[in-house]
């Protein structure tokens, strides 16, 4: 009897001491191999527990947001009566300066959602997985900026750390282009740990308080052009020959809600436009001016024509009066006066077209000097 | 005697599992509609009392395994609860004997530490948080999370009593 208790025992002891190391060994473990297990444990037994734990943070989203959307569904009830108008002149101009494609094909929306036993800031579950495109370091963004990176990918739901998490990093500049350098998080203590830090930042390109800064596109995990943060400070470092600024983030991370994944094969490489419009905005300035040339082009010729035919019926007038004031018949040729094409020509000149040359191929000239031209003003 | 007691064995392990299991499902159901920044874990609830029903290996077991579970969605932290639930789930059964006398006060007391070792386990051995959001995690939000589950498991083993009812052995 005390043999089989003390066997009892032992095993009891046993079992305990390989739980532990294996526990052990799944806290040392490469974090390629954490996945794999995770990943393989989430797609199998845990599978309808997680779809079941997904739609009730969905639910739960709904029942906090309720009000919100009622006083939201209110506001936007006044403003449907006008919507379709807008919606068309968005349309218009979106298709106008290029920027259709890029909302439209470039992005899924999804909701961000927070699992776990304790209230973790640096990770978020997404309610978009591989089944909507999603991939592994598809940027998350809201409608402020950056939030965060996918990591791992399910076919439901994905998983994805925020700026918070001390291995992110984005490549930034600032919002001119004048400064490059690393953006990573504040490693600080209390509330200065939800701030982020923009490193390797060149001496001689000083960056002043309230300056936008955005991702860079260099490394090409992030598309060029998301606001990451703000500049309010310089943190003095022992690096003497870069410079170190502390970024107040666009994004907070506590506030799960709707986010937007950008599948990185199908997004464009540069969102500049989107959130912010960077200081490189030709394209944007060629586009307009271009369709605003074709616009004044068309009115111009679309007159010419006009007094053309003004000009031509005139001439058949006179034509006719003047043969008739003689006592000639109607169909006596006559020889046609230059004066009309000359008058025409006069007229029709300075009306239509200005002063200025219109390129019809090349480059187009600087915008300041398109910036007033007749049809956009 | 030996053919009467044999049912009644089976049905107080078919009642534990089903106890379990509803548990289970209560902590992915109704866990994420309450929310709050100290919830409720029904997972330890789960943990402790099928724990003292158990030897102390396989309550060992079952909370390694209810550990694996809770590490597959936190990918950042994996291993911890696996280390942690492993360890609540052998004291908690090695202390069965001390805790269990079918009383009310003591069954959440017991829930209460076995929920508090848990999360310091847990925040030690996983998420990257140190210094002051430790001691804040540990002091303040840790204590607050074991109370609520320790009212919430006190409710349950008034109300679904036959269901929960410790049978130490």
């Amino acid at each position: 009897m005390a043999r089989a208790v003390r066997t009892a025992s032992q095993l009891d002891t046993g079992l305990l001491i390989a739980c532990g190391v294996l526990a052990a060994v799944a806290l040392v473990m490469p974090r390629w191999m954490q996945d794999g297990v995770a990943t393989a444990i989430r797609r199998t037994v845990l599978a309808p527990l997680v779809s079941v734990q997904q739609q009730a943070e969905v639910m739960r989203t709904t029942i906090v947001t309720r009000d919100s959307l009622q006083a939201l569904s209110g506001a936007l009830l006044g403003s449907a009566l006008i919507a379709p108008e807008l919606v068309n002149e968005n349309d218009q101009l979106r298709q106008l300066i290029g920027l259709a494609a890029r909302l439209k094909n470039g992005f899924v929306s999804a909701e961000a959602l927070r699992t776990g036993t304790l209230d973790r800031e640096f990770t978020l579950t997404v309610s978009a997985g591989s089944n909507a495109g999603v991939e592994r370091l598809t940027p998350v963004v809201t409608a402020d900026g950056l939030l965060g990176i996918v990591t791992t990918v399910d076919p439901t739901f994905s998983t994805a750390i925020t700026w918070a998490d001390p291995d992110f990093r984005v490549s930034a500049m600032s919002v001119d282009g004048a400064a490059f350098g690393i953006v990573q998080p504040h490693l600080g203590t209390g509330a200065q740990r939800w701030l982020l830090e923009l490193h390797g930042v060149p001496f001689r390109a000083p960056v002043k308080n309230g300056t936008l800064v955005v991702s860079s596109g260099l490394g090409g995990t992030y598309p060029r052009g998301i606001p990451v943060g703000t500049v309010i400070g310089e943190l003095q470092t022992t690096e003497k020959w870069v410079r170190t600024y502390m970024l107040k983030p666009s994004v907070l991370p506590n506030t799960p809600g709707p986010v937007l994944l950008m599948i990185p094969s199908r997004s464009p490489k540069d969102v500049n436009g989107v959130w912010t419009t960077l200081t490189s905005t030709d394209s944007a300035t060629r586009s307009i001016v271009i369709a605003g040339d074709s616009m004044a082009k068309k009115a111009a010729l679309e007159e010419i024509a006009a007094r053309r035919a003004v000009d031509s019926v005139a001439v058949d007038s006179l034509r006719g009066d003047s043969l008739a004031a003689l006592g000639l018949p109607r169909n006596t040729p006559v020889a046609k006066p230059d004066t009309t094409k000359r008058d025409t020509t006069k007229r029709a000149k300075p009306d239509t077209i200005p002063a200025k040359p219109k390129p019809t191929t090349g480059p187009p000239p600087p915008a300041e000097d398109r910036a007033m031209e007749p049809s956009w003003r | 005697m030996a053919v009467r007691s044999q049912p009644s064995a089976m049905a107080t392990y078919a009642q534990a599992i089903v106890g379990f299991i509803l548990l289970l499902i209560a902590h992915y159901t109704v866990r994420p509609l309450i929310g709050g920044r100290a919830p409720v874990d029904f997972l330890a609830i789960a943990v402790l009392f099928s724990a003292v029903r158990l030897r102390p290996g396989a309550a060992a077991l079952l909370g390694f395994a209810v550990g694996l579970t809770i590490d597959a969605l936190q990918p950042d932290s994996f291993g911890a609860a696996t280390l942690a639930f492993t360890l609540v789930g052998y004291g908690a059964s090695w202390l069965k004997a001390v805790f269990f006398a079918d009383h009310i006060a003591l069954t959440g007391l017991f829930v209460f530490a076995g929920k508090w070792i848990y999360d310091g386990v847990y925040n030690l051995a996983g998420p990257r948080i140190g210094g002051l959001d430790l001691v804040v995690q540990l002091l303040l939000w840790t204590p607050l999370a074991a109370a609520l589950t320790a009212l919430v498991a006190v409710l349950l083993l008034t109300v679904f009593r036959p269901l929960y009812r410790p049978h130490t052995k």
